[in-house]
C-alpha cells in the first residue's frame, strides 16, 4: 500500500515538473525521459540478459518511422498506425532475434550491428518514404479522444512511458523469467540444464526489449515532430551502453542514474569546460569498468548501506 | 524496497531537474541585441560548423565597433548542439528563452530541421547561412526560416556544367562507403547522365582501408577523361589523393563542396594540388576582398569560404533588424523575407541575395563557383554559374 502510494506521489511529482519548467527545461526533460525509458529496456537486454546488442537504437527507429509513415503517408488513423508500428517492432525484432539469438557475445553484437547499419542505409535512402537524409517534418500529434496532447500533457505521457517501462521490467526482473535471463547470462549451459528453454528465452528478451524501444521511439517522434537518420544512428547506441555502464549493468536503478547523469551532462558541463566534457565522459566509463563495476547504483546501495547486489538475489 | 528506491529515485531526479534548467524567463529590457549561434563544437560538423561561427563572430566584432544596430551592440549567444538534431532543438529553446531576436543555425542539416521547429513554435526568425539541404524549406512550412546557403542541387548543377564544359565524355566516381557519400554518388550519376556523360565505373573505398592503389589501378585501366571525387570520410580520402600521387595519374579530378572545408588541405597536404571543387566564395569579388582583408588582419591567416558564409549570414540579420527598426520578431522576420539584391561575401562575382515570390531560399542560382587547390590553397574560380 505505502509503495503504490509511493509510485503514485513520484509519478505526480514528476509529471507536475512539467507544468512549471520553461520551454528549454522542458525539452530537455522530455528527451532525459525518453532516454530513460530506452536505457531501462537495453538495460534488461544487456545488463539483465546478457545480451550485447546493438540495435537498440535502430528500434527506435522503426517505431518512430513507423508511426510517422503509417499515419501520415499512408494515413491511416493514429491509432491503427501506433499498433501497426509497435506490432512492425515486434515482427522484425523476432525475425532478427530468431537467428541472432544463436549467436553469443561478439557474433550477436556483430549481428546486430549489421542490421543497425542496415537500418540507417534504409532510412537515408528511403526516398519519398523515408524522407532520406532529411527525414520527415511537418506532421502531429493528433487528438487522442478529443484531447490534445499537447505542451505539459504530452510530458505527463512521456513520465507515464518511465513509469511503465519500469513497472513492466521490475516485474519481469523479479519473476522466473527475469531468473532464468540471468541464469543463461551467467551460463547458458548450465541454465539449459536447469530446465530453461535458452534460445526461447532470449528471443523474448530480444523481441520484448526491442519493441519497448520502438515504444519510445514513437514517443520520441511526438517530441519535436521531426524525425531524421542521425537520431537512430549507431553513436547513440554507444552513448546507451555508456549509460549503462556507469549506472550498473543488470540493475533498473543504474539504469535511471546512468541515463540522467550521461543525459545531462554535457547540459551542465558544456558551459564550464567547453567540449572537454567528452573526456570527462571518458574517464567516467573507465573508472567504473575499473574500480566500480557495480556502476553508481552500487555506490548508492553502498552510501545506503543496502548491500544487496541483485546478481545474488 | 526496490520499488520504492525507483521511485524516490524517479522523483529526486526530477526535482533535481526542476531545481537545475531555469524555469520561464520574463522577457527584461534589453540593452544589447540578442542573437543566438547554433553551432557544432564537438560532432561530425565541427570541421565547417567551427570556421563558420568564427566568421559570424568576426561580422559581430566588426558591426558593433561601427555602432552596433539601432545603437545598440549585438551579443552572441552560441550553443554547441553536438550535430545531433534532438540537441540543436533543445538549444534553440534555450537561446529563446534566453531572449534572442534571432537564431543563425549553424551545424547539420537534420539538425537545423530539427530547430525549425522550434523556431516555428516560437515565431523566432531563423536563418541558416551555409546549409544546403534542398528539403530545408521544403519539408516544413515555416516563415519563420530562411536559407543563404547555395543549395545542393545548384552546386551538383554547377559542376555538371564545368563538366560538360571540358568536354569530358566517359568519367569515374570514386566515393567511401558512408550514406553521405553514397547519397553524393547517387546525384553526381543523375547529373552526369542529365548531361550525356558516361560513367565507366563507381569505385568505394571502404571505411578503414588502408589503402586505395587498387581501387585507382581499376579506374586507371579504364582511360576515363576525368574522376569525380564523392568521398566525405577524411582518412579514405587521404588514401585516395595518396594513391593517385603514388600511382602517377593525371586524370582530372572534381570534388564536390565537401572539399571547401579547409581541414582537407592540411590532412592531405601536398596532394591535392589541381584538384577542383564546388564552392560558393571568389575572393576576387570586391565584397569578398573586404572579408578577406578584415579576416586577415584580424586572424593572420587566409580565410577559406567557411567563415564568409557566417560573415555574411551575421550582416544579413543586422540588416533585417536595421530595415525593421524594431526588435520586434515579426518585423524581422518580414524584413528578412523582403531582402531583395543582398550581395555578400559569398556568392559569384555579379550574383546576390533575393528572396522571391515568397521563397525562403536566397542564393542566386549562378552563383556557385569551381575553384582549383593550388599550393595548398584554395585557389582561383575556373568556371562560375551553370551556363
Amino acid at each position: 500500500m505505502i509503495r503504490t502510494f509511493i509510485w503514485i506521489a513520484a509519478i505526480i511529482a514528476a509529471s507536475a515538473i512539467a507544468f512549471v519548467l520553461g520551454g528549454y527545461a522542458t525539452d530537455v526533460y522530455r528527451k532525459m525521459l525518453i532516454w530513460i525509458a530506452l536505457a531501462l529496456s537495453y538495460n534488461f537486454l544487456f545488463g539483465t540478459a546478457g545480451q550485447v546488442a546493438f540495435s537498440h537504437f535502430a528500434f527506435a527507429g522503426v517505431g518512430a518511422y513507423g508511426v510517422v509513415i503509417l499515419s501520415t503517408k499512408l494515413g491511416l488513423p493514429f491509432g491503427i498506425a501506433f499498433i501497426g508500428a509497435m506490432a512492425l517492432c515486434a515482427l522484425i525484432a523476432f525475425i532478427v532475434a530468431v537467428p541472432s539469438t544463436r549467436l553469443e557475445g561478439f557474433y550477436l553484437a556483430l549481428a546486430t550491428l549489421a542490421f543497425a547499419q542496415l537500418f540507417t542505409v534504409l532510412i537515408n535512402e528511403g526516398g519519398d518514404l523515408t524522407g532520406g537524409t532529411g527525414g520527415i517534418a511537418g506532421y502531429s500529434l493528433p487528438s487522442i479522444f478529443g484531447l490534445q496532447l499537447r505542451g505539459p500533457w504530452y510530458t505527463v505521457v512521456l513520465v507515464l512511458l518511465v513509469a511503465g517501462t519500469l513497472l513492466l521490467l521490475n516485474r519481469l526482473d523479479n519473476s522466473s523469467f527475469g531468473r532464468a535471463c540471468r541464469a543463461i547470462r551467467e551460463n547458458p549451459a548450465v541454465a539449459a540444464a536447469m530446465g530453461i528453454n535458452v534460445r526461447r528465452t532470449k528471443v523474448i528478451t530480444f523481441t520484448l526489449t526491442s519493441t519497448l524501444a520502438g515504444l519510445a521511439g514513437i514517443a520520441y517522434a511526438y517530441t519535436d515532430n521531426v524525425i531524421n537518420p542521425p537520431v537512430f544512428g549507431l553513436e547513440n547506441v554507444f552513448l546507451l551502453l555508456f549509460m549503462i555502464i556507469v549506472g550498473g549493468m543488470g540493475r533498473p536503478l543504474g539504469a535511471v542514474v546512468g541515463a540522467i547523469l550521461l543525459y545531462l551532462a554535457p547540459f551542465f558541463l558544456e558551459p564550464i569546460v567547453g567540449h572537454g566534457y567528452l573526456v570527462i565522459f571518458g574517464i567516467l566509463v573507465v573508472l567504473a569498468i575499473l574500480y566500480q563495476p557495480a556502476g553508481l547504483a552500487g555506490l548508492i546501495d553502498r552510501g545506503l548501506g543496502l548491500l544487496r547486489p541483485r546478481s545474488q538475489s | 524496497m526496490i520499488h520504492t528506491r525507483f521511485a524516490s529515485a524517479m522523483a529526486i531526479a526530477a526535482g533535481l531537474l526542476a531545481g537545475s534548467l531555469p524555469l520561464v524567463q520574463t522577457a527584461a529590457a534589453q540593452d544589447v541585441i540578442k542573437i543566438g549561434v547554433i553551432t557544432d563544437r564537438v560532432g561530425s560538423g565541427k570541421f565547417y560548423a567551427e570556421p563558420v561561427t568564427r566568421g559570424i563572430e568576426l561580422g559581430t566584432k566588426i558591426i558593433n565597433e561601427k555602432g552596433g544596430v539601432l545603437g545598440k551592440k549585438i551579443q552572441l549567444i552560441i550553443e554547441d548542439d553536438q550535430n545531433r538534431p534532438d540537441v540543436s532543438a533543445a538549444k534553440a529553446r534555450k537561446l529563446v528563452d534566453d531572449g534572442v531576436v534571432a537564431i543563425l543555425s549553424n551545424t547539420g542539416s537534420p539538425a537545423t530541421q530539427q530547430a525549425q521547429t522550434v523556431s516555428l513554435e516560437t515565431k523566432t526568425p531563423h536563418l541558416t547561412p551555409a546549409n544546403s539541404a534542398d528539403t530545408l524549406t521544403t519539408q516544413l512550412d515555416n516563415p519563420w526560416f530562411f536559407q543563404t546557403g547555395p543549395l545542393a542541387s545548384i552546386q551538383l548543377a554547377t559542376l555538371m556544367s564545368y563538366t560538360k564544359s571540358r568536354g569530358f565524355k566517359k568519367v569515374a566516381i570514386v566515393r567511401d562507403n558512408s550514406s553521405l557519400s553514397q547519397s553524393f554518388a547517387e546525384s553526381f550519376r543523375k547529373g552526369l547522365e542529365g548531361v550525356g556523360i558516361q560513367v565507366a565505373l563507381e569505385e568505394v573505398i571502404p571505411q578503414g582501408a588502408t589503402s586505395a592503389v587498387a581501387n585507382l589501378q581499376k579506374v586507371r585501366a579504364e582511360k576515363v577523361d576525368a574522376i569525380l571525387q564523392a568521398g566525405i570520410l577524411g582518412p579514405e580520402m587521404l588514401q585516395f589523393f595518396r594513391a593517385y600521387q603514388q600511382l602517377g595519374m593525371k586524370e582530372p579530378i572534381l570534388g564536390s563542396y565537401n572539399l571547401s572545408i579547409p581541414a582537407y588541405l592540411t590532412m592531405a597536404k601536398d596532394l591535392m594540388d589541381g584538384v577542383v571543387f564546388v564552392d560558393a566564395y571568389d575572393d576576387t569579388k570586391p565584397e569578398a576582398k573586404v572579408f578577406h582583408d578584415i579576416y586577415l588582419k584580424e586572424y593572420k591567416e587566409e580565410p577559406s569560404s567557411l567563415p564568409a558564409y557566417g560573415w555574411d549570414g551575421i550582416h544579413l540579420i543586422a540588416a533585417a533588424i536595421t530595415k525593421a527598426g524594431s526588435l520586434d520578431k515579426e518585423k524581422i522576420r518580414a524584413a528578412l523575407a523582403s531582402t531583395q539584391n543582398f550581395t555578400g561575401a559569398i556568392g559569384a562575382k555579379g550574383t546576390s541575395w533575393s528572396f522571391r515570390d515568397g521563397k525562403r531560399t536566397g542564393f542566386d542560382p549562378q552563383g556557385a563557383v569551381v575553384r582549383v587547390i593550388k599550393n595548398n590553397q584554395h585557389g582561383p574560380v575556373v568556371h562560375a554559374g551553370q551556363k
